[in-house]
């Protein structure tokens, strides 16, 4: 806990999991063909997997 | 920190307290998720099996299974089914008749009356036929009527309570405030971060505060698409009042000239299949769902409402009602869509994530799992804080908030 985080480093991560979110809820409903649905289920996996790792993290540290 | 709750009283103070802005957020979110939670737990633990709906239902379906036949079969003559469902219910009335594009089945609806089905849309019972045989696959009882199916019983806790309209905009109105927990739990989010890395999960110190920063984790890291399934949800649940606009909006405008007419007798009626063929034969680029029988309360007295739909995979989701003549046979009009019922089309899929295959299914009943840990964190974070005040009145006294951070 030390100092006072900038409006940026405390918005990338959330950021850009919703980014990732709405764009893969989007891919699949617009694309679905080809690459885009394999697309849309990593997208809307990263923000699950963000948040094991950083609870597996708090686990082992 | 002389204890944790005293701790967590000192960083309240200091981030929240100076800032009215904030304690308006934190005020908002304590009670926009206060008011929703048990209702949005039960409307995430109904939703699980709704999400896997089409492969329950395969799994529980006992219909007879379709005949085996060569690939190019044609469908058989919806007169037929029309006038054998007639024979097996005589007296009683054919309301929409429904051609899947998916399996060779057609259903054919019907209530004991018009009456009856304008009283009561869910008075309304099913033939499924096999759509190369003609046969009778399975009947159906009006809903409710043998006892609720499993999904049927989670449908209704999902939808409106068992109460109609009255549940639904009341379920709406959990979901807005579901939202509005969102929002204002985005905004003390930033605050709470400012000493805290992304993702930090303070496990060793308290159980407490172990939650709290689950609680936030799994909040931020979700927001994204419960916003989306919250959102659509509320659009959802709206659905009956929207089509009811329509009608009197729209549909009225389109009938006026027929006003004061004599209504078709069944009698009169032109033939289902030529309706359905001219329609397809009309819109090639289209798909011919369903059709609405005349004297429809969702239709026209004067008309079959054929409904189709794009073949593309966006446009497979927006419906386009062609109006046929129901005397003649002969094609009166399509009908544009208002935006609001476009928008409604389109939040179905957003809301019931079933247009991704089995891996975004599987997603959806993840990220339905991480809610209810989120909604059921809250409230748990709610219970020790408030049972805190009472044991410890100092500390409550020296908090901005009660439920600060929460």
């Amino acid at each position: 806990m030390t100092g006072h985080r900038s409006l940026g480093l405390i918005w990338r991560w959330p950021v850009l999991l919703a980014a990732l979110s709405v764009f893969g809820l989007l891919a699949a409903l617009i694309g679905q063909t080809g690459i885009w649905l394999p697309l849309s289920w990593i997208a809307l996996t990263i923000p699950l997997a963000v948040a094991a790792i950083c609870i597996v993290r708090s686990r082992t540290s | 920190m002389v204890t944790d709750m005293s701790g967590q009283a000192v960083f309240g103070e200091r981030v929240y307290g100076r800032k009215p802005a904030l304690r308006r957020w934190l005020f908002l979110h304590k009670w926009s998720s206060l008011i929703c939670t048990l209702f949005l737990l039960l409307i995430c633990i109904t939703g699980l099996p709704l999400v896997l709906r089409e492969e329950i239902n395969g799994l529980l379906d006992d219909a007879l299974p379709y005949a085996q036949v060569p690939e190019d079969t044609p469908n058989v003559d919806l007169d037929r089914l029309v006038e054998a469902s007639r024979k097996l219910y005589p007296g009683e009335t054919i309301v929409s008749v429904f051609v899947d594009d998916d399996e060779p089945k057609i259903m054919v609806y019907m209530a004991s009356s018009w009456e009856a089905f304008s009283a009561n849309r869910k008075a309304l019972h099913s033939i499924r036929f096999d759509a190369h045989t003609g046969d009778v696959l399975k009947q159906t009882k009006p809903f409710g009527e043998d006892g609720l199916t499993f999904l049927q019983l989670m449908l209704t806790l999902h939808r409106d309570l068992f109460m109609g309209l009255p549940g639904e905009l009341f379920l709406g109105a959990m979901a807005l405030l579901f939202c509005a927990a969102i929002v204002s739990g985005i905004a003390i989010y930033g605050p709470f971060m400012r000493k805290l890395d992304f993702g930090t999960v303070r496990a060793a110190r308290s159980r407490r505060l172990k939650w709290l920063d689950l609680h936030n984790l799994l909040g931020v890291v979700t927001l994204g698409w419960a916003l989306v399934v919250g959102a659509t949800g509320v659009i959802n649940e709206l659905s009956t009042p929207l089509f009811a606009l329509w009608q009197q909006t729209d549909v009225r405008a389109m009938l006026a000239p027929m006003r004061g007419k004599p209504v078709p007798q069944v009698s009169e009626i032109a033939s289902t299949q030529a309706a359905y063929d001219t329609v397809k034969a009309a819109f090639p680029d289209m798909i011919t769902t369903s059709i609405a029988f005349p004297g429809s309360p969702f239709g026209s007295p004067f008309h079959y409402v054929v409904w189709t739909k794009g073949k593309e995979p966006l446009t497979s989701r927006l419906f386009s009602p062609v109006l046929v003549d129901a005397r003649s046979g002969a094609l009166v009009s399509a009908v544009t869509m208002p935006w609001y019922l476009r928008a409604l089309e389109l939040s179905r899929p957003l809301h019931f994530g079933d247009y991704g295959g089995m891996p975004l299914k599987i997603i959806w009943v993840l990220l339905d799992l991480v809610t209810i840990v989120v909604l059921g964190s809250g409230l748990y974070l709610w219970l020790v804080r408030s049972r805190a005040a009472k044991t410890q009145p100092q500390s409550a006294v020296g908090l901005p908030l009660p439920g600060a951070a929460e």
